[in-house]
This record gives C-alpha cells, sequence and structure tokens, in this order.
C-alpha cells in the first residue's frame, strides 16, 4: 500500500526538472525542459512521437542521465543514476512493453523483484488488487493473461513498493476501450490518495477526461504547459504539432465486388513461437476499390497473419489454394512469386524488415523494386535504381540527404513514407499494410491515408493492420476484429461504432448477436 | 646442466646472427633445423648435444644458427633455404619429413654439406643418419626378460618406419633369447612428440597387462612418467630421462651423435665430404647404452655386459639367423644373416610381437 | 568526468581505413616490450620481419606463394561472413581437396597426361564443395550450427588425412613413413621462373578476386547476401532465400579452399602429407577480417600477412626469435584490430556529470 499523505496540489512540486537538456548523437531528444509535477495529480506528458516523451520519462526514471540541468527531488537535487535509485525514492514505472516473464506466475515475477515469501507477496497482490479495482488471479500464469491484465500486473508491482510516483507510458495504446475505463478509474484513485501519475499519451481526448495539467512537447522543447480541460482537442492538437491539422478527404468507394484480389479460405496455421499466437480459420477477402481494415489488440495474431500474406511465412500443410491472390492460388508461393502477380506489402518494422538500416536508400529500392529493370543478367544498373529512388524520395516528400543518404538517417516517418513510396511506385493491384503510420507524425499520416484513398478510388484492393482505431475509421470501408488468432465476421465500418469493435477486441461480442453490421463475402 | 648447454648453443646462434656480416671467411656457418622443442631431453637435444662437440672442438671457428619445433612441409623448406641464404654451409635436418624438401636444396648447391636424420636418400653432398638403436634395444629386452613378472612388455611407438619397427624386433629378439614366453604389444600413435597420446597409449598397454615400457622415439617423457607412477619399468631412447622414473627406469638406448658429426664436420672443412648412407651403432660409439636399473640381477647385468661386447666387436648381430616373422614363417635360415638392405627397409615384424604392423 | 562509449550514427570511414594501422602499430608496440624482455634484438628482429622478405627476388615470389592461398580462402570465407554465415572449416575443406585432387597422381602414378593438372583442378574444387555442402545441407535441414559443424568436420577431414597417409596411399617406396609417392612433374603446376616455388597457380586467387569484386559490389546476388547478413528480417520480407545464401556462401568457400589445398599438393609440396595446410584455412580468416571482408581491403591484408609470415621465418633463423613468438605477433594483430575495429561504428566522449557527487541520495 502506498502511504499516503495529506497533499493539496499547490504544496511544493515532488519532481521537478530544471533546463533538463539530453542530446543523441543523431538529435537534441530533450531541450532545456522545466517540468513539476506534484504529488495527488495526474500530469500529462504529450506530443507526437519523436517530440522526447519517451527520453523525458527515462529521464525521470534513471534509465538515462541528462547530459545537462538539474533533477530536484521535494525541491533538492538528486542523482538518478539508476532505476534502483528511482525506486528508493518511491518513483515506479509501467513501460509500454512489460517487463514480465511470461513463463512465470504472477507471483512469481513480482517475487522476483519484492522480498518476502511468495505465500505474503500473493495476499499482498490480492489486498492492492482489490483496493484499486486491480483484481488478478496472483497464481495465474504470466502467458495465460490478457494485455489488460498484464498492465495490471505492472501497476501492482509498483503499487507493492512505497510509491510516490507512477510514471506511464502510453498505457491506453495497449487495451481495449473497455478496459480504458476501468484503468482510468485505478489512476485516480490512487491520484486521491496522493500519488503523483506522470501520463504519457498522444491520445487527446484521454489526456482531457483524466489529467490535471497537461505539458506538451514539439520538438525536444516544451511547447506549452496547460490545464487540458480547458482546452478543445483540436487546439491541443494544434499546440502539439505546431499548426492546424490537415483533414483526410474521404469520399464514397466504387466496390467492384466481383474481383476478389485476396482470398482467406479456412487458413489454420500453427505458430512455431511458443508464445506466438495460432491463426483458426481464417476467412478474409479484399476486393479491387476497397479498403478493409484488422483491428485488435496487438499480440492477437496480428503478426502471423502478417505474414501469412506476405509469402514470409509458407505455410506448406494449408490446403493449395486456400489463399489466392489476383483469382490464383498462392498458398505455397513466396514473397518474390506473390509480388510478381501484383501485390506489395509495408511491413509494420521499418528498421531491419522493411529496410536494411546501413545500406542507402537507392540500395534499399533494390529490396523489392528489382523488378523494375534495376539488373540485367543480375549485373545493377546504378542510374536506373537511382532513378526509381529519386522519384520516390520526390513523389512522396521524402525528407533526407539524396539516394545515398543510409535508412538509419532517416527520421521513421520519413522512411515510412519512403517505404510507402516504394511499394506504391511497383503500381501494385494488391496493397497490404501493417500498422502504416505507428510513430508517424500527424502531417505525414495524413498524407499517406490520403494516398490510400486515392489508390482505392483508382481500383487498388487495400489490407490494413492497424491498433489505431480512429486510423481504421477514417479511411476503411469494411473491418475484421482479430483476437486468439480468430476473424470476426465483416463489418461494415460506418454501420459500427469504437465500442462495437472493442466488444470483438474482449470477445463480449458473440458472433450470432451482430446486428446489421455484417457483409456477406 | 642440459638446460645450460641448449641456452648456451641459443646465446651463440644468436651471436652468430649478430656478427653474421663481419665473420670471416674461415668461420664456418651451420644450420640446424628441429622438429621438436629441445627441451631437456629426446630426440632433438640429443642432436644438439652431437654438435656441441663440434663446438667444443673448433671453436668460434663454427657458428651454429638452430630453429626448433618446425613442422615439416612447405614452411621447413622456405626455412632451409633461408639458412643456405644467409650463408649455412653445412646444414644439420633433423627430421625424416625433411628430406625432399632438402634434397633439392642439396642439389642446388652442390658446395655445401648436408647431414639428414632417419632417411633413405643419398646424394653427392647429401648424407642420411640413422642410429642402430636395435643393438641397444636388444640388450634392454634381456633386461626386460630379468624384472618381467607378466612376461607381456609393452611399446609406444611413432611411426612405422624401418628405423623404428627394426628397434622394436630387437627388443623382441633380446627378451625372447632369455625366455621365449614373452610376447610384446606395440601402439603407433603417429607423432614424435603428442605427449597426451603417449600417455594414453602407455595407460592403456599397463591395462593389457604389459609391466615393462618401451618409449620408442617419443620426444616427451610421458611415457617415462606413467611407467614410474604404475610401478612398471620403462627406458627410451635418445637421452636418459631418468628423472622422471627415478625407481623404475631400466635404462637409456642414448645416441651420442658426437663422433659422427665431428667426423663429418671436419670432412666438410677439408673438402673431402662424401654423401653415404650413415648407419651407426655401437661400434661407431654412437649408440651407448647405460643407466641400468639396479634392480636387474647381478647375473643378467653379466649376460648383458657379455653380449655388449659380442656386438659391439662383430661377433654377434642381432639379427642372426634364425628368425621367424610374426605368421611363424622363418625369415632367415639358422646360420645365416639378415642384410644391412633389408634391416634398413624392414616391414615385418619377428615372431612374439601380438600387434599387426600398420600396412 | 567520466568516459562513456557510445554508438555512432555512421560507420566512421577514416577509423575504417585507421583501424588495421593501429593495430599494427600498437603491435608493433608490444611486441618491443616482448622482445625486451626475452632480450632479442629489437631492430634486427623489424628488420627480419618487414624489410629481409623484400631483399631478394627469392623471398618476394616466396611472400606471393604465401599470399596465394590466403588470399583465395579469404575472398571466399568473406563472402559468407557478410552473409552472416560462419564458416571456420576453411581448413577442412581444403584438406578434402588435396585430397580429392591427389587421387589423380596417387592412382595414375606413372601417366604423363596432360590431363592430370585440369583433373587435379576439377577433383581439388569438387572435393572442397562436398565437405562445405555437408555443413550446409545439416544447417539448412536440421538448423545445425556451422560454426561447430565446420569446425568438427575439419577434424574429421584431418582423421581422413592421416587414414589415407598411413594406409591405402602411403608411398610403397617411403618406408612406411605417412605420405604419398612424390607426384610427377606432369602433377605439378610449372614454376613461373626457373629457381623458385612460386607457380602458375597464383592465377587462381587473382581471377577469383576480380570475380568476387564483381559479385559483391556489382551484382544482385551478391546484394542478396550482403541483406541477408546485415537485416535477416529484410531479406525474408523481400523475399531473398536464407537457404540459398547458405548453400550459396559454404560452396563458395568449399571450392576456394579446395582450390587452394589443390595448389598447395600440386605447387610447392608436390605430395600428400601430414602438415599440407600450413593453417591457411584458420589464417584466411585473420585475413578477412584485417581487410574489413572487402574484396579490395583482403588483398592488402593477405600481403600483410604474408610478408609477416615469411617475415616470421626470416626471424627464426636470422634473430632467434622462437616460433611461437611470431604467432603472437599475429595473435596480437587480429586483436588489437578486432578492439580498433569497434571504434568504426563506437566513439568514445567525455561527458561531465550533471550534479555534485555530494548531493547524490543513493549510491
Amino acid at each position: 500500500m502506498p502511504s499516503v499523505e495529506p497533499v493539496s496540489a499547490d504544496s511544493e512540486p515532488l519532481l521537478s526538472l530544471r533546463n533538463i537538456t539530453k542530446a543523441y548523437p543523431s538529435v537534441v531528444a530533450n531541450d532545456s525542459i522545466n517540468l513539476d509535477v506534484h504529488a495527488g495529480s495526474i500530469h500529462a506528458i504529450l506530443g507526437e512521437n519523436g517530440a522526447g516523451k519517451s527520453t523525458l520519462m527515462k529521464l525521470a526514471y534513471g534509465v538515462v542521465e541528462p547530459d545537462s540541468g538539474e533533477i530536484l527531488w521535494r525541491n533538492k537535487p538528486v542523482d538518478l543514476r539508476s532505476t534502483a535509485a528511482a525506486r528508493k525514492l518511491g518513483i515506479g514505472m509501467v513501460f509500454q512493453h512489460f517487463s514480465l516473464f511470461e513463463t512465470l506466475s504472477v507471483v512469481e515475477n513480482i517475487s522476483l523483484t519484492m522480498p518476502g515469501s511468495r505465500k505474503k507477496l500473493a495476499r499482498r497482490i490480492a489486498q492492492v488488487g482489490a483496493d484499486y479495482d486491480l483484481h488478478v488471479d496472483p497464481a495465474a500464469s504470466v502467458h495465460s493473461l490478457s494485455v489488460g491484465e498484464r498492465q495490471r500486473v505492472e501497476i501492482i508491482r509498483c503499487l507493492m513498493q512505497d510509491l510516490k510516483l507512477l510514471i506511464l507510458d502510453e498505457p491506453t495504446s495497449v487495451l481495449p476501450p473497455q478496459h480504458v475505463s476501468s484503468l482510468f478509474a485505478a489512476l485516480r484513485k490512487l491520484r486521491d490518495n496522493g500519488v503523483a501519475i506522470l501520463f504519457i499519451s498522444h491520445k487527446l481526448e484521454e489526456i482531457r477526461a483524466l489529467c490535471d495539467s497537461a505539458t506538451i512537447l514539439r520538438g525536444g522543447k516544451v511547447a506549452a504547459t496547460v490545464n487540458p480541460n480547458e482546452k478543445t482537442a483540436h487546439e491541443l492538437a494544434t499546440l502539439m504539432i505546431g499548426h492546424d491539422i490537415p483533414q483526410v478527404e474521404a469520399r464514397a468507394n466504387q466496390v467492384d465486388l466481383n474481383k476478389p484480389l485476396l482470398e482467406l479460405s479456412a487458413v489454420s496455421v500453427k505458430s512455431s513461437d511458443p508464445f506466438g499466437t495460432d491463426l483458426k480459420n481464417i476467412n478474409l477477402s479484399v476486393h479491387a476499390g476497397e479498403i478493409v481494415g484488422v483491428a485488435g489488440v496487438s499480440g492477437n495474431g496480428q503478426q502471423e497473419l502478417s505474414r501469412l500474406i506476405s509469402g514470409e511465412h509458407v505455410e506448406t500443410s494449408a490446403a493449395f489454394d486456400c489463399i489466392r491472390m489476383m483469382d490464383k492460388p498462392v498458398t505455397y508461393l513466396g514473397a518474390v512469386d506473390r509480388r510478381q502477380l501484383g501485390f506489395a506489402f509495408v511491413p509494420e518494422e521499418r528498421l531491419g524488415r522493411g529496410a536494411v538500416p546501413p545500406m542507402s536508400l537507392s540500395k534499399n529500392s533494390l529490396l523489392t523494386a528489382s523488378d523494375k529493370g534495376m539488373h540485367r543478367k543480375g549485373f545493377l544498373n546504378k542510374p536506373r535504381m537511382d532513378e526509381f529512388t529519386q522519384h520516390c524520395i520526390k513523389e512522396f516528400d521524402v525528407r533526407c540527404g539524396g539516394v545515398e543518404a543510409e535508412a538509419t538517417s532517416l527520421s521513421g516517418g520519413n522512411l515510412q513514407k519512403f517505404i510507402v513510396g516504394r511499394e506504391l511506385s511497383l503500381q501494385p493491384k494488391l496493397l497490404f499494410l501493417s500498422q502504416p503510420t505507428w510513430g508517424v507524425d500527424i502531417g505525414a499520416a495524413t498524407a499517406i491515408r490520403q494516398r490510400l484513398l486515392d489508390l482505392r478510388d483508382a481500383g487498388v484492393a487495400i489490407l490494413v493492420i492497424s491498433e489505431e482505431l480512429e486510423e481504421l475509421f477514417e479511411i476503411t470501408d469494411r473491418v475484421y476484429v482479430i483476437r486468439s488468432g480468430t476473424l470476426s465476421p465483416s463489418l461494415v465500418t460506418s454501420d459500427v461504432t469504437p465500442n462495437d469493435i472493442g466488444k470483438y477486441m474482449i470477445g463480449e461480442q458473440q458472433q450470432a448477436s451482430v446486428t446489421g453490421g455484417s457483409h456477406a463475402t | 646442466m642440459i638446460k645450460k648447454i641448449a641456452k648456451r648453443l641459443a646465446t651463440v646462434a644468436v651471436a652468430a646472427v649478430m656478427v653474421q656480416n663481419v665473420a670471416s671467411a674461415e668461420t664456418l656457418e651451420v644450420g640446424i633445423l628441429l622438429p621438436s622443442p629441445i627441451a631437456d631431453v629426446g630426440w632433438s637435444h640429443a642432436l644438439v648435444a652431437g654438435m656441441d662437440a663440434v663446438k667444443a672442438k673448433h671453436g668460434d671457428k663454427v657458428n651454429f644458427n638452430v630453429v626448433e619445433n618446425i613442422q615439416e612441409g612447405p614452411d621447413a623448406d622456405r626455412i632451409m633455404n633461408k639458412m643456405v641464404g644467409d650463408g649455412a654451409e653445412f646444414l644439420l635436418l633433423g627430421s625424416f619429413g625433411y628430406m625432399n624438401g632438402g634434397l633439392k636444396l642439396a642439389k642446388r648447391n652442390p658446395e655445401r654439406s648436408f647431414v639428414h636424420a632417419s632417411g633413405y636418400k643419398v646424394a653427392d653432398n647429401f648424407s642420411p643418419f640413422t642410429a642402430k638403436y636395435y643393438e641397444g634395444a636388444y640388450l634392454m629386452g634381456m633386461a626386460a626378460a630379468d624384472l618381467t613378472k607378466t612376461k607381456k612388455l609393452g611399446v609406444v611407438s611413432a611411426f612405422a618406419i624401418p628405423e623404428l619397427i627394426s628397434t622394436i624386433n630387437g627388443f623382441t629378439l633380446g627378451a625372447r633369447s632369455v625366455d621365449p614366453e614373452i610376447t610384446v604389444d606395440v601402439i603407433w600413435i603417429n607423432s614424435w612428440f603428442d605427449p597426451a597420446k603417449a600417455q594414453d597409449s602407455a595407460k592403456a598397454l599397463l591395462a593389457n597387462g604389459a609391466d615393462i615400457l618401451f618409449s620408442n622415439a617419443q620426444d616427451t617423457p610421458s611415457v617415462v612418467s606413467v611407467g614410474e607412477e604404475n610401478g612398471a619399468y620403462v627406458f627410451n631412447l635418445n637421452s636418459s630421462m631418468k628423472e622422471y622414473a627415478p625407481t623404475k627406469y631400466l635404462g637409456v638406448v642414448k645416441t651420442d651423435w658426437a663422433p659422427f658429426f665431428v667426423a663429418s664436420v671436419d670432412a666438410h672443412l677439408a673438402g673431402n665430404f662424401e654423401g653415404a648412407n650413415q648407419w651407426l651403432g655401437m661400434q661407431d660409439d654412437v649408440v651407448v647404452v647405460e643407466d641400468w636399473s639396479d634392480d636387474i640381477s647381478a647375473e643378467m647385468k653379466d649376460k648383458i655386459k657379455a653380449k655388449q661386447d659380442e656386438i659391439a666387436s662383430g661377433a654377434v648381430h642381432v639379427y642372426d639367423g634364425p628368425l621367424t616373422n610374426q605368421a611363424g614363417e622363418e625369415v632367415v635360415a639358422a646360420g645365416s644373416r639378415l642384410e644391412d638392405g633389408a634391416i634398413l627397409g624392414i616391414d615385418w615384424h619377428v615372431e612374439g610381437i601380438n600387434s599387426p604392423l600398420p600396412k | 568526468m567520466q568516459l562513456r562509449f557510445e554508438k555512432r550514427l555512421h560507420q566512421s570511414k577514416i577509423m575504417l581505413l585507421a583501424a588495421p594501422f593501429i593495430a599494427i602499430a600498437l603491435s608493433v608496440v608490444l611486441s618491443c616490450i616482448l622482445l625486451v624482455v626475452l632480450k632479442k634484438p629489437i631492430l634486427l628482429t623489424f628488420h627480419s620481419f618487414f624489410i629481409a622478405p623484400f631483399e631478394n627476388f627469392y623471398s618476394i615470389t616466396e611472400i606471393f606463394l604465401k599470399f596465394g592461398p590466403l588470399l583465395l580462402i579469404a575472398q571466399a570465407l568473406a563472402v559468407g561472413f557478410r552473409a552472416k554465415i560462419w564458416n571456420i572449416g576453411a581448413e577442412g575443406q581444403m584438406v578434402i581437396g588435396a585430397i580429392a585432387a591427389s587421387a589423380v597422381p596417387v592412382y595414375f602414378v606413372d601417366s604423363t597426361s596432360g590431363w592430370l593438372l585440369p583433373a587435379m583442378i576439377v577433383l581439388g574444387a569438387l572435393g572442397g564443395m562436398a565437405w562445405a555442402a555437408i555443413a550446409a545441407f545439416l544447417r539448412t535441414q536440421f538448423n545445425a550450427n556451422e560454426i561447430l559443424v565446420t569446425l568438427m568436420l575439419t577434424s574429421i577431414a584431418l582423421q581422413l588425412l592421416y587414414f589415407l597417409l598411413l594406409g591405402p596411399w602411403k608411398d610403397p617406396m617411403g618406408f612406411n613413413f605417412p605420405q604419398t609417392v612424390m607426384f610427377q612433374d606432369e602433377a605439378l603446376f610449372p614454376a613461373l621462373f626457373s629457381g623458385v616455388r612460386l607457380n602458375v597457380s597464383i592465377i587462381f586467387p587473382i581471377l577469383f578476386t576480380i570475380a568476387v569484386w564483381l559479385f559483391m559490389e556489382k551484382h544482385y546476388g551478391g546484394y542478396k547476401l550482403v541483406v541477408g547478413g546485415l537485416a535477416p528480417s529484410a531479406a525474408g520480407y523481400a523475399g531473398f532465400s536464407s537457404k540459398k545464401a547458405v548453400w550459396g556462401s559454404l560452396l563458395l568457400a568449399g571450392f576456394a579452399a579446395g582450390i587452394a589445398g589443390m595448389s598447395e599438393v600440386a605447387g610447392p609440396i608436390g605430395q600428400l602429407q601430414r602438415s599440407m595446410t600450413s593453417g591457411y584455412g584458420y589464417s584466411a580468416i585473420i585475413v578477412a577480417y584485417l581487410g574489413a571482408l572487402n574484396p579490395i581491403g583482403i588483398v592488402f591484408a593477405a600481403f600483410f600477412l604474408a610478408v609477416l609470415h615469411i617475415g616470421g621465418d626470416v626471424a627464426l633463423v636470422s634473430a632467434g626469435l622462437p616460433i611461437s613468438a611470431v604467432h603472437i605477433f599475429q595473435g596480437m594483430i587480429l586483436i588489437f584490430y578486432l578492439s580498433a575495429y569497434a571504434f568504426v561504428n563506437y566513439r568514445l566522449r567525455v561527458v561531465q556529470p550533471v550534479t555534485q557527487p555530494d548531493s547524490a541520495v543513493s549510491s
């Protein structure tokens, strides 16, 4: 149990950052940051990817040390050299990627960092869970827990020490909408007990609903410190990106239901990873002229599904024609053969999968576009590679040092624009994107979404896997929801609400009770 | 003391290089190439000890350049070439495997003289030299017969070349001359210097019932140590290893190359070096048997002494008939003697050796 | 003040070029200390290592004799290393290449046919490739680690060599010593000049280097291998077959090592014998890394190591250095190079601590 101290919001700040600067070789991540966090309040750190949020919280948790500036704890300077030092002060943190051992039980995981017998710890876990409505079975194995439950374990682990400050990194990005509200309830209860909470997010509505104050970061600097309740989402967004948000221009689509360009019929795949997800009886179709989305909480089979469709995983035990592209069976074809049929794929990892980090953009064009006249009898045609690359750079507004720039030297958003550009330049009939705007700034994300709509109107079939529900609602015509390796029935996007999709995400929705949203495929 | 010689030789070698450019024409440059580390005992050590006599005789008039531990192969060829290039006039090539490279070098340099250990090819300026180890081994066989209880003797041996085969035969003939029930087991380890393998093989022989060990052409005292540790009498060739088996040392068949090396260097200096197959034994004072164990009975010691005198005088030869091979066939009839050529190329074992000869 | 070791944003081109020289310089300095301790003449030693090898024509040809097999094997290994396929068994592939090639003169002792040598070249290449193919097969079928497999196969190759030399292939006139007959002149490469051991087989490494350079720098196939090494997921995404990369790079190494082994027995040795490899299979790994896995860098590295080796032999004879000292010197160069190479991707930076040490709350 955290010790409860009488607090008021205007007392001395618990944690203060004074002129903190932290530079990495490529970028100044934090530039003269000033920040005060008070006990008994929820403080949001708001910003786009790359604005410096992650660095800031790592500084506060002792993971990295600042280059200059001062960190104060109750107005006294402290040297946060390690996470151990931070924990000693009463700082706890829940990372976006949990640090739990899947093979161990909840209590075993917690006993790795907490003294005391397992029996006593299990009792305390149950007690803390009851106090904050964070119920979790101490004896359960972590791999059997849902993402939301794992997050609870992480929070409980923080609460079991003498917690003064809790840092949460994008806690809602992994949760279905239904679980967000129960998390918020627990956080409010913590605040009322005097704990300070640093809440990192880029979701504006959440921040407005939950937080007492917000520091908005832009380009490593503090753009503003505001009370989010007094601002509209639009105002916050404008502060976050520095200018007005561009809008995607949506139009009605023209689906050609006679032209299914991707069909999966009753495909089942056993995952080779012991903690992966098996795909069960997947039925999915994408037609020319439509954008189809796959929603779901990460780790529910998206990885396996994308590798199955891209041809990176060839399921030799599946039936000969259970996967069809452009009306041809492709089950046993690899990535190269599928690409030759007019398929293109943008994977979710850019560096290391979509692009080779230390290679030039020109050489990265060769990765998938080699058939565009880039070699003659195997010997490379450098002028043609450069020409193609230059075209991608220009056409998709890729900010870089030219065709010889290394892929690593590009920011995430620019690299994604390059990869999307490269795949679109293949002039695919069927385009598949996984998390197309993950970590991409709003401007670039809008541009990519606009391109996808234009392509759809030109008759391309597009499949998008995304964890961002807003994105799927913005561009898709139909959605499927993936949960535990099974796909929901096809839902017409305009007929459903985020809440409906959320029900499929957590498995509350029974197939029979779908009303009106189903769409025969 | 032995170590001192080696060290002195090494310093001499360095000094030789330092003064190389100012060395007068009368100084004889000698190149010595050795297959194993000189160490304190063993083959390379015996060769160096022999050359020490040359040094003792000629003093500053000879300079030694010693390179040790060189594997047979293209690198060895390059090193002898380099020695000749550096002005070596007389070369001692210390291993069988240096033969082909050394011979080529000798043919290109007819004015220089080469002595080559254990080989069989001869040129005008290229003399292979070999010791008649079998003479000493015969006497060791007699001593072993006196001490064995199990009537089983074990040999750890390097390569199945005639030199070593004839030595094992001599050992067996000597032992069976005392007690015809004695048998001999041989393990070939195909290496001059492999302490671990030698040790394992010696233990295997003991486990098989042998109570006397013969370390045949091993440049490591491994076998000798195993004998001491397990209470089995043991002997070896080339130089004494008594310090490794103070209580169980049977003796040593020593090679004293000094007389031969001194003679060869003298011949070279006199300009009358002639390549010939040098096969040297007790008569030549090259093969010497010493460090006898005190456990050998006085009676047997007398017998050994008598035999030694007979061999040294040439009255008796180890390979006098009748000789029977492993298959039980008579190879040499009673009253005749195996020719030298046949011994130099011997490829059969005498009766009493259990292990087949590798073919 | 604090020192911090941090990753560079870009590879340092200057360090890439400087690393081998730093390694050599540090090795020289440390060797000097070693020589002083050993009481060996320093100047004479370095003269032996770096100047004496160039002092006469014969010695220069000997450098190239050593350079050939090192270059040949290192080029092939570097291709595999760039694809992150760790074939460290070139030594064994070389032995099998030599054995396969030697079968011709061993079984056709009296032949004087002009086909002897070409047949030996082909068999040598096939032998090395067959040996490497075992590792490729085990890796692609059973995911067996190629480091272990190729290393173990080297032991097996050596035992096979010993078996043949002690048994069926032993020179019948060789008094049981483990070596084959001396090959007839028709089974040997002709010398380039009279009186030297350098022979026409030096053409193989030179042609092979050009081919590897073209393949790695200008060819789609080389590009695929490099992608597989740098980013396996990207290779999977692009659809480049990792099995082909394993097979391709192992067979290439087997080919090169086989030819190298063949060139040794049909060159300076002139027969098959126990110590026929001179350790080229292992030294080539050093060469490949010293050359930064770059085809042109490897040419210089192979030449440098050849000089070092010839110089080492000179030092044995002229400066009275023990052979282990030569090995130590070679080992030092590799270790210092690998250490210096870390600075290609990393740098040391001096940083000032943010707060005074006395204000630390916890230690």
